[in-house]
């Protein structure tokens, strides 16, 4: 095999890209006149082949290359283009390239496998809709984009996809965009990744300005350039901005903003910040996560493989490809793991209370992101990658099966948001078995029930953060330029693990909470009745959401369960969610697998990453931890919803209302964005806008239009018409005129070469001359004369004063006195030729 | 409701396993090609290299087949079989000038007339327009269209020319003996992809104007033809008097058409725009005539406006900053830069939809060419002194202002005129940062901002023929009536909005990284690029703003619920630009390659000069000639001044 395929030509990745692309093509302009059964053949046969080839490359990838050794399987597409960078300004080339190695390998998988489930979950959820083709499209250029994000071999390619799944999700949480809301939140979600893809850009010319690269293993090679150049270019200058100091400009007293001493950060920390920010984003973490919630407006099998599944975690896979710069920045690992540790305590606090199934999922989404942030944050990135794998198997069950039981509710509920609300639902396990099951399984797993995967995966980030602390490998460069080092405060590791212990407990609370009020109890949807007692009514597709509403106080057919499309992909991906733990099961042995397998890629890492002395015997007690969390959510959900039928939750909201209040309006940050950035930058729009049109334009085209016409008004003035004024006028102008060519004029031109000058006096009628050549203040001759001009020679520096008098027809005379002044030699005199061709 | 559905289900009675076969018969076609390969390529090149070969070979097939096959189907053959030339021309092009394909013998032979018979075709047949009947508008049209495609068939030899740091098709005449004037015409790296966008941009225009303009239609073309001929000499032109006839030229067939066929506020604004571009005009025109005093008084009594001449003055600080005020004033008001800018709205809003097009995408890239070739050639201290303050200008005022500006506007012409503003931000950021990489993304920013403004302009002219108003507020919903118009104007927004893959992303980030390596601007490198990358988030608020507002929600108005989506015509139109959008978005190596080393003369020139001078306090003292560059075109023997010119 590796013959035919080199490491460093690798093309089967070019089929890996290639299939989902031509089923996004295909679908999106043949997609009308195919028909669902092509379309639905074309987009799986894409993914499900695209599958096939990750898992064979991934197989040739365990079989290549030694034992630890970061290897990658690489192909390069063409060359893309170039830019300058480097410290020298030299031209960096950015090749269309595309590489595998251990970590892209597994995401690719999880991409493609999981998202080949979603496809067929989705050839049976979309079958009603009109617009299936386009749907399919869209899915399958989100995969194509997706893979492009994992595959890119340099960050520019990655960003390529990284704009590509964001469009494709602008794309599809507006997918019916006749309801304006849900195009609204497309570009809210659009919006909010582009202030991260900002970052992004930033992070990119850092990146590439200090290591002279764009892709992985240059920037890793240069990556020390951020820390340690020749002089201190690696620190860049915050404030004053650029380095330097202000001076007084016209008076202003500037120089009051100097500071003490300048605020300077490492350019590694700059890098850092920025691909944090970049990363928070697209992985839905403060602040920018609020479009999240909003983008389930999404068809559901959308919300389950972009919204949960594999592009929300597209920004842990960016901090893990990028460890070696995190790695240099203790700072902003800190940042990090404390941005994850409050993301997961808020969103899971908001998750809560919420009634909307897919809200709730969403936000622990968005709570179960921030403990992956923890992760990598700490330094544990396998533990954090770890929870990208198993989030993505039980968060995607989870959501196909909220699928599965709006399908079920759109019936008889045709309004969207009621279809979707907990309170109409209950009792639906008894209908819908399989759903229940999967859901169950999901549950339990997310919530970390000992034994399967989330429990894994989430104690080890815990336990992680706790014994963990990233140091700065720099530290002494540092210190060398009398700069602060950052260090990990010791009880922030402690801080952040209790943190997650209550975001747990949260999440094992409104999970169970969520289970309990959709599967558990009496139905409250609708009245359930007698075949004998349904008025049929055949016409109607129940799925069409523009049908009338029904009164549900009719008795009508009970919740069906889904067609086996929908079903096989639940039980395959509850299996995976129950069983994926024993990929790396941290506390009960050592043999991880999944560490094992990903080490090579934080081999960079390591010396920047310390671990507690005592680790080895605080396993289990900090795992007891995780385990009374789990315990303790699960048991008072359990006791307020199933035992105390909701009365206690009822009771606690009603003695706290402004609280309650608060939860299911998300802490109203949403509110706080509109009044605090949003209407910032709407009012200095507007400001902008009207200075425009009244103050820019004003000046420069409407005052110098009144000027140039207040001009021509008082011009206008004198234009009478009245024709004895004109005349009267051109009397004075002759009587002038007259009196120009009575009187004489002296006037003299004057030529130079070497110092000989020669005056020559101007003509005029009946002119004659007499002159001073000599400068001793009488004239050469009492007589005028005809001679009309005068030479005289000059040494350098020596200055003569000359007289002329003129007498003209009428016999007036009239003098002048001209000062010829030989400059001395100079630099400026002389004009210099230089090497004329 | 009925009948739309009952058609949808016959319309998908083709059997479902008809698209798989298609797409096998087009991979058994590559394979096929694959195999021929096999027996061409030597056992050296690989597998996956014979394959690339192979596809590289097919392509111009196998593509615009697909391309004829995926047109709507309601278009006949008329519509498929020219779009599938364009995408054939197209893949054509990508194949033959991908880097490594032209000719390294470099030994091609240039023709010294090529130049002229490319600006002169139009100016030839815009006289030629003059001589046929009035009456019969369709044979006018004809023979602009074949006059503009014989330009653009004159213009193909220059792409087989690798352009290096030089000039090329240099044709040098003497022409007024007495005033130092030569005919000098030639083209480099930078001029050419602007000539090319030219004779590109203007057929396309003039082809979508043909639809929707129904007067005057012998005056129209005459105006477009006249333009056209204008603005490539005015690139190509290397004498300053010779570029500031061309570049007065292309005013007054603009002014024209603003004026006669502009929309209902059209004589005041084909005024500012007039008005406000000739102010710069005579600074310029002061300028220039001293530039070739002083020459005279250099270099011994011969006046000359050619460029090379004057760029061996060596002037003192206080006279190069006043000359350079006057060129940069003139330039900047052309791109325009704030606070120059409101004439461009106004232009716009009033110019029908193909004087918009034009003006867009090829008469402000005057500015920035200018800007480009005559400030940082002929004065580069005093460019290099202005440029820090100027970058300012550019991404406060042109980025983040003209963004902010274009999101408030109601009027969707007014707010792609203001998009305008911001996208020439990044173009004039690139070239005062003046490194190698940003002066290529300024150049490569230039094309793309042409074609995609241009695309957008030639959209927005389609809604307006159906609706005639300009209001984002009258729209709405048009997703729904007109889906294949609103996918185009989708894919023209994402490319000015910049996304990767299409052409905007590449000379935007081209322009941000290299800006931040520049060491031109003083310290505030960091701060301008950063500040560019919040354009970037500005950008796609303004522009999804309108698509959102344009294209998505219910339809309101009961107008809009019977519109016809994109003609024939309009698609035509619209086809090359969008093809263009993705072939810079993926292979921009195909442009940059003749940009780079013409980029990097730039950067060294400027390098140079700093250091031999350094700003502020660079240079006081008298008036001198440097040696000519090494890499101008030889010189004409310089007649000897006549015996009557004194000075």
């Amino acid at each position: 095999m590796s013959s035919i395929f080199p490491a460093e030509d690798y093309s089967p990745i070019a089929l890996i890209l290639l299939l989902p692309l031509l089923g996004a093509f295909v679908n999106g302009i043949w997609g009308h006149r195919l028909g669902k059964p092509a379309v639905k053949l074309m987009a799986l046969a894409a993914v499900g082949g695209s599958f096939l080839v990750c898992v064979a490359t991934v197989v040739q990838l365990a079989f290549t290359g030694g034992e630890h050794e970061h290897h990658r399987l690489a192909w390069t597409a063409w060359e893309w283009m170039h830019t300058t960078g480097g410290l020298q300004r030299s031209s960096v080339p950015i090749d269309m390239r595309f590489s595998v190695d251990t970590l892209s390998g597994t995401m690719m998988l999880i991409v493609t496998g999981v998202g080949f489930l979603i496809h067929v979950y989705s050839t049976a959820y979309m079958a009603h809709d009109k617009s299936f083709a386009r749907f399919f499209c869209y899915l399958n250029l989100f995969i194509f984009a997706m893979l492009v994000l994992i595959l890119g071999d340099n960050l520019p390619v990655l960003f390529v996809g990284w704009e590509g799944v964001g469009l494709c999700s602008y794309l599809l949480i507006g997918f019916w965009y006749e309801h304006l809301p849900n195009a609204a939140a497309g570009k809210k979600a659009f919006i909010a990744n582009r202030i991260g893809d900002f970052g992004l850009i930033v992070a990119m010319f850092l990146l590439v300005h200090y290591t002279g690269a764009l892709d992985w293993v240059g920037m890793q090679s240069g990556a020390h350039s951020l820390m340690d150049t020749p002089a201190d270019a690696f620190q860049i200058h915050i404030w004053p901005p650029g380095g330097g100091t202000y001076p007084d400009i016209a008076g202003l007293p500037l120089h009051v903003l100097n500071p003490a001493k300048p605020f300077t950060i490492t350019a590694a920390t700059a890098v850092g910040l920025m691909l944090l920010l970049g990363c928070t984003g697209k992985s839905a973490q403060i602040p920018l996560y609020v479009w999240l919630p909003d983008a389930m407006a999404g068809p559901t099998p959308v919300s389950a493989l972009i919204h949960a599944a594999t592009m929300v975690t597209a920004g842990v896979y960016l901090v893990c490809r990028m460890s070696f710069v995190f790695a240099l920045s203790p700072f902003v690992m800190a940042c990090i793991a404390v941005i994850g540790a409050l993301t997961a305590l808020l969103a899971a606090s908001i998750a809560l209370v919420q009634n909307d199934i897919k809200k709730i999922l969403a936000y622990s989404t968005v709570s179960q992101l921030g403990f992956m942030f923890i992760g990598v944050g700490v330094g544990a990135f396998t533990a954090g990658f770890f929870h990208v794998i198993t989030h993505a198997f039980f968060k995607a069950c989870l959501f196909l099966c909220a699928g599965s039981v709006i399908h079920a509710m759109h019936a008889r509920i045709h309004d969207g948001d009621a279809a979707q609300d907990i309170r109409n639902m209950g009792g639906l396990g008894k209908y819908m078995r399989i759903t229940r099951w999967t859901f169950l399984v999901s549950t339990l797993a997310i919530i970390g029930c000992p034994g399967l995967s989330g429990f894994f995966s989430k104690d080890e980030i815990l336990f992680r953060a706790y014994v963990n602390h990233p140091v700065n490998p720099f530290a002494q460069r540092l210190a060398a330029f009398h700069q602060d080092v950052w260090v990990w405060p010791t009880w922030l590791g402690p801080a952040i693990y209790f943190a997650g212990l209550i975001a747990a407990a949260m999440t094992a609370f409104y999970m169970v909470r969520c289970y309990i009020l959709t599967f558990e109890g009496e139905f409250r949807g609708w009245t359930i009745g007698r075949p004998s007692m349904f008025k049929s009514n055949p016409d109607i597709d129940p799925h069409d959401p523009d049908a009338h509403h029904e009164d549900l106080k009719e008795p009508g057919r009970p919740p069906h369960e889904s067609p086996h499309a929908m079903t096989y992909p639940l039980i395959i991906l509850a299996t995976f969610a129950a069983f994926a733990g024993l990929l790396n099961p941290a506390p009960l042995t050592k043999h991880l697998p999944i560490e094992h397998w990903l080490e090579p890629v934080f081999e960079s890492t390591k010396d920047s990453i310390i671990t507690r002395p005592d680790a080895d015997h605080l396993t289990w007690s900090l795992a007891l931890g995780g385990i009374a969390a789990f315990a303790i959510g699960t048991w008072l959900a359990y006791w307020m919803y199933m035992q105390s039928q909701g009365e206690p939750a009822r009771r606690l909201a009603a003695s706290q209302p402004a609280l309650h209040r608060l939860l299911l309006d998300k802490w109203r940050v949403d509110e706080l964005y509109d009044w605090a950035v949003i209407s910032l930058v709407d009012a200095l729009a507007d400001t902008f806008a009207w200075f425009d049109e009244w103050v820019v334009d004003g000046l420069l085209a409407k005052v110098t239009s009144v000027v140039v016409a207040a001009l021509g008004n008082i011009l206008r003035v004198f234009q009478t018409g009245v024709v004895h004024g004109y005349a009267a006028l051109m009397v004075v102008g002759m009587a002038c005129l007259g009196w120009f060519f009575v009187a004489p004029h002296p006037a003299t031109s004057m030529t130079e070469s070497n110092g000989d000058y020669t005056l020559t006096a101007g003509p005029g009628i009946g002119y004659q001359y007499r002159w001073d050549a000599d400068g001793n203040g009488t004239f050469d001759s009492d007589k005028f004369g005809d001679q009309t001009s005068v030479k005289l020679h000059l040494d350098a520096g020596a200055s003569k004063t000359v007289q002329l008098e003129v007498k003209n027809a009428f016999g007036l005379t009239r003098s002048t006195k001209i000062v010829v002044k030989r400059p001395e030699p100079s630099a400026s005199a002389q004009l210099v030729e230089v090497g004329q061709n | 409701m009925a009948t739309q559905t009952s058609q949808s289900i016959e319309q998908s009675q083709r059997p479902p396993w008809v698209a798989p076969l298609a797409v096998l018969i087009v991979a058994g076609a590559v394979l096929v090609g694959l195999l021929f390969a096999f027996h061409q390529v030597d056992a050296a090149v690989g597998l996956v290299q014979s394959l690339v070969i192979a596809i590289g070979e097919a392509s111009p097939i196998i593509v615009p087949a697909a391309v004829a096959w995926a047109v709507p189907k309601h278009h006949g053959v008329r519509v498929r079989a020219v779009l599938a030339i364009f995408a054939g021309l197209a893949m054509l092009f990508l194949t033959q000038t991908l880097p490594g394909t032209i000719g390294a013998d470099g030994q091609t032979h240039e023709s010294g007339h090529l130049l002229s018979w490319l600006l002169g075709l139009p100016l030839a047949g815009a006289i030629g327009v003059l001589f046929l009947p009035r009456q019969a508008p369709r044979t006018v049209q004809l023979f602009t269209m074949l006059v503009m495609f014989a330009s653009l068939g004159v213009a193909l030899p220059l792409l087989g020319v690798h352009m290096g740091a030089t000039y090329h098709f240099n044709q040098d005449v003497l022409w007024m003996p007495r005033f130092g004037i030569h005919y000098h015409v030639a083209i480099d790296g930078i001029s050419l992809w602007l000539v090319m966008l030219t004779v590109f941009i203007v057929p396309i225009a003039a082809y979508v104007s043909f639809g929707s303009i129904k007067t005057r239609m012998k005056d129209w073309c005459f105006a477009l033809l006249l333009l056209e001929g204008a603005m490539i000499g005015a690139f190509v032109a290397l004498d300053l008097f010779v570029f500031y006839i061309f570049w007065e030229l292309m005013l007054v067939p603009m002014y024209v058409m603003i004026g006669v066929w502009g929309g209902t506020d059209r004589i005041r604004s084909a005024i500012k725009f007039f008005l406000y571009t000739m102010t710069g005009s005579m600074l310029m025109l002061g300028a220039i005539l001293y530039l070739a005093y002083t020459y005279a008084k250099a270099s011994g009594g011969q006046l000359s406006f050619d460029y090379f001449d004057l760029q061996r003055l060596v002037l003192p600080q206080h006279v190069q900053t006043w000359l350079f005020a006057a060129f940069a004033l003139s330039f900047l008001i052309k791109v325009p830069m704030w606070p120059l800018h409101t004439w461009l709205p106004d232009a716009h809003t009033e110019a029908p939809t193909g004087g918009s097009i034009i003006l867009a995408a090829v008469m402000l890239k005057l500015g920035t060419y200018g800007y480009l070739r005559f400030c940082l050639g002929l004065f580069p201290e005093a460019s290099a002194w202005a440029a820090a303050m100027l970058a300012g200008v550019a991404v406060l005022g042109g980025i983040i202002y003209g963004a902010l500006c274009a999101w408030k506007q109601d009027d969707v012409k007014r707010l792609i005129a203001y998009s305008s503003v911001a996208h020439l931000g990044y173009v004039m950021l690139g070239i005062f940062a003046c490194t190698q990489g940003s002066i290529e993304g300024a150049v490569l920013q230039m094309v793309n901002h042409g074609i995609s403004t241009g695309a957008l302009f030639l959209l927005f002219g389609v809604i307006y023929d159906r609706r005639h108003t300009r209001q984002q507020e009258e729209f709405g919903g048009l997703a729904k009536v007109m889906p294949v118009y609103a996918a185009l104007f989708v894919i023209v927004t994402l490319a000015s909005v910049g996304l990767p893959t299409t052409n905007g992303f590449i000379g935007e980030f081209m322009i941000i990284t290299s800006t931040f390596a520049s060491t031109k601007i003083g310290k505030f490198n960091g701060i301008d690029a950063t500040g560019a990358a919040i354009g970037v988030i500005l950008g796609a608020v303004y522009m999804l703003g309108v698509v959102q507002a344009m294209f998505f929600g219910p339809i309101k108005k009961k107008e809009n619920e019977k519109l016809e989506d994109i003609n024939s015509r309009e698609l035509i139109a619209v086809a090359p630009l969008v093809i263009m959008i993705f072939v810079i978005g993926l292979f921009p190596n195909v442009f940059l390659t003749q940009i780079k080393d013409a980029a990097q003369r730039i950067d060294d020139d400027m390098t140079s000069h700093l250091e031999a001078h350094h700003a502020p306090d660079y240079y006081e003292g008298a008036i001198k000639l440097a040696p000519r560059s090494s890499l101008a075109p030889r010189a004409l023997p310089s007649a000897p001044p006549p015996a009557d010119a004194r000075l």
